[in-house]
């Protein structure tokens, strides 16, 4: 399809047209999930959702809901398309990355639909540029079918707590343990590197911890290199949930509060990298 | 063996960690009866640590495992070594260590092969770290402190200062001492392109040491980077360093002393055998000040100039000093073949100078002058005033205005 420069005003009706008075909001979440090249979008009357996924273990959504837009409309029930999230990232930071106080950069995002690139108009200090990025054949999602009905552990921490834990994994262990139990230690992470191993134990009357359901007591461990790009979402977020399910599977959700004040959500779900009953030394 | 570590004391332990890693990659953990001693040793052997810490240090300190009865035998718990690396992460952050963590608990498990390190930090948090560790044979270095006859006594702070005007790419740096002064400076090799480097010098009264005793006169060269360590973990226990040495080529020690640890780095000292062999090829002693500003006069066109420029320096400091410097321009001029004729009359002012030594330092220079005067020679000042006469006897006039522009 030809890429033709017609202006937003046309007749032409877009499928998806949002506009953001501060382009921040969208790419400071879209970073906390940038740990592959492509991304799925996801738009629907809700909101935005965007998911990277990787080795088809893991899985990142961010989530953008229509009351952060200034304006946002759908035309149809649903609107998908796959697109290069790197080249999207540099896009929406293309005035720079530095935040100086008072100055934003605006955006308008418009999607024509099936075939026609995501267009956007990000202007700042009067000077406007317009970026037209190739969509593609969105992908077929992993669906981790992680309802609250089938959690068996749920903690709900604030993120101050476990920024320094994450930051600081021993990268040289293969995996992350993490131990969910109604009794000691509750809530354990545990990594197994060269020099030996590293235990992190949160009690669960300690006051970083909001919610602590465990019912049972659980020890998984995920693949570490998988779960590191969490970090970032983890550096934006105040609270964090974690849960898993009878398999293992873990889901970990950050509540990320916007320059605005308004709330946004991350997820990462991630699959278990082996099945073991107790924790090991 | 197990020992509990609290509050500010954190800090300082931590700080020991991070100034032992500038000396080599693992260490020795050796707990004995009365206390902790943390030794580390570098792959040269030039280079030993050992910061040992008394049980009174800890808030809690057990030596021998008393609960196990059965391990009588093991009542000599051997020195364990660990990897630094893997210890560092434990006391990431030693400035905020105390604020975090409300005390360190270490056990060794002598079956396990295990040292465990356990964080009980703020919010409950607890963190524990499993590390292991080889059997190694005990380390210690023999150096006997008492016998050294210059010793320094100088605080952390003023030491810390001292040090931070070197450059952080310095590697060696020399320390010369007499009774009248304390001489910090950087230490260059013979071929160093002056051009491009910078020299750092730093001179101290005896005054503001807290002691002060110079034996005998010595310039000790030894490696900077390794005391880095020793100097950030100083700081933080505002004890004074002690430092002592002996003549080059003798191992020097600082160390910090307070009530409840010990440490001393023994870094080994450049001899003499090494600076004369590396001085071969500039044909003179370096021993002198002197010696390393003539080390780059041999590279410059006139380079009888900067020795001949000597006597009037020296002259504060030294007045006997004059005839060497002018000797040393006699051996330099010798290898250099171009100016064979001038090297020869040169060499006949120089004796004439020699010889006019007695009357003092204006005197000769101006002997000089009037010598390469009359005998053209192309010493740098010389060269200055031969134009400045020459061109008095050729243009009166430029001389005039010489004088008033």
């Amino acid at each position: 399809m030809p890429l033709s420069a017609q202006p937003a005003s046309s007749a032409e009706p877009y499928v998806l047209a949002a506009s953001l008075d501060n382009a921040r909001h969208l790419s400071s979440l879209l970073r906390a999930v940038h740990f592959q090249d492509h991304a799925t979008c996801f738009a629907t009357a809700n909101g935005l959702r965007v998911t990277v996924e990787d080795a088809k273990c893991i899985q990142a959504n961010a989530f953008i809901q229509a009351e952060i837009f200034q304006e946002y409309t759908v035309q149809e029930e649903s609107v998908t398309f796959r697109i290069n999230l790197s080249v999207l990232l540099d896009c929406l930071t293309i005035f720079g990355t530095s935040s100086l106080p008072g100055t934003s950069t605006a955006l308008r995002m418009c999607y024509r639909g099936y075939g026609y690139p995501l267009m956007l108009l990000l202007e700042e200090g009067g000077v406007v540029t317009v970026c037209k990025i190739n969509t593609q054949e969105p992908d077929e999602l992993l669906d981790f079918d992680f309802c609250s009905t089938k959690v068996v552990n749920k903690i709900i921490l604030q993120s101050e707590g476990l920024r320094e834990a994450f930051a600081e994994l021993d990268m040289t262990s293969e995996v992350l343990q993490i131990t969910m139990s109604p009794d000691k230690p509750y809530f354990r992470l545990s990594t197994f590197g060269n020099a030996g191993s590293a235990h992190l134990d949160y009690p669960r009357d300690s006051d970083l911890m909001e919610a602590f359901h465990c019912n049972q007591t659980q020890t998984n461990r995920y693949k570490i290199s998988l779960l590191k790009p969490s970090t970032k979402a983890l550096a934006l977020s105040c609270k964090v949930s974690i849960r898993t399910d009878a398999q293992g599977f873990l889901s970990l959700q950050y509540m990320i509060r916007n320059e605005d004040g308004q709330i946004c959500f991350v997820e990462y779900y991630c699959c278990p990298d082996e099945d073991i009953t107790e924790a090991e030394l | 063996m197990k020992c509990v570590i609290g509050g500010a004391h954190l800090r300082v332990f931590g700080r020991a960690i991070h100034a032992l890693a500038r000396i080599s990659d693992e260490f020795w953990f050796d707990p004995i009866e009365k206390g902790l001693a943390l030794r580390s040793v570098n792959s040269s052997r030039s280079a030993y640590a050992c910061v040992f810490f008394s049980s009174m240090f800890f808030q809690h300190y057990c030596w021998a495992a008393v609960s196990q009865p059965c391990q009588k035998e093991k009542q000599f718990s051997l020195p364990c070594k660990l990897i630094i690396k893997s210890v560092l992460p434990v006391f990431r952050c030693v400035n905020v260590l105390e604020r975090n963590v409300e005390k360190c608990s270490i056990y060794t498990n002598i079956n396990d092969h295990h040292i465990t390190f356990q964080l009980l930090c703020k919010h409950g948090v607890v963190k524990t770290y499993n590390l292991m560790f080889q059997d190694c044979d005990p380390l210690q270095a023999v150096f006997a402190k008492h016998l050294c006859p210059n010793v320094l006594k100088v605080h952390s702070r003023l030491l810390a200062e001292i040090m931070i005007h070197f450059p952080t790419s310095q590697e060696e740096v020399t320390l010369s001492v007499t009774p009248m002064k304390v001489c910090f400076k950087s230490y260059t090799e013979e071929d160093t392109d002056f051009s491009k480097t910078v020299l750092t010098e730093i001179q101290l009264n005896p005054e503001e040491f807290d002691y002060f005793q110079v034996g005998v006169d010595s310039e000790v060269t030894f490696c900077l980077k390794e005391l880095r360590g020793l100097l950030a973990f100083s700081e933080s226990t505002s004890v004074p360093v002690s430092i002592h040495f002996d003549v080059s080529g003798k191992p020097i020690a600082f160390s910090i002393e307070d009530m409840v640890l010990e440490a001393n780095f023994i870094l080994a000292t450049l001899s003499d055998i090494e600076k004369e062999r590396a001085s071969q090829q500039a044909p003179e002693s370096s021993k002198t000040h002197t010696g390393k500003s003539d080390k780059t006069s041999v590279d410059r066109e006139n380079s009888g100039a900067v020795a001949s420029k000597k006597p009037q320096r020296n002259s504060n400091t030294a007045p006997a000093k004059p005839a060497s410097p002018l000797a040393k321009q006699e051996i330099k001029d010798v290898p250099r073949a171009a100016k064979r004729e001038v090297t020869g009359t040169e060499g006949t002012a120089v004796t004439k100078a020699e010889e006019r030594a007695a009357l003092g330092e204006a005197a000769g220079a101006q002997y000089q002058k009037f010598h390469s005067l009359f005998f053209g020679a192309v010493s740098w000042t010389q060269s200055i005033g031969v134009q400045f006469f020459s061109k008095l006897e050729l243009d009166g006039s430029y001389l005039y205005s010489k004088l008033v522009g």
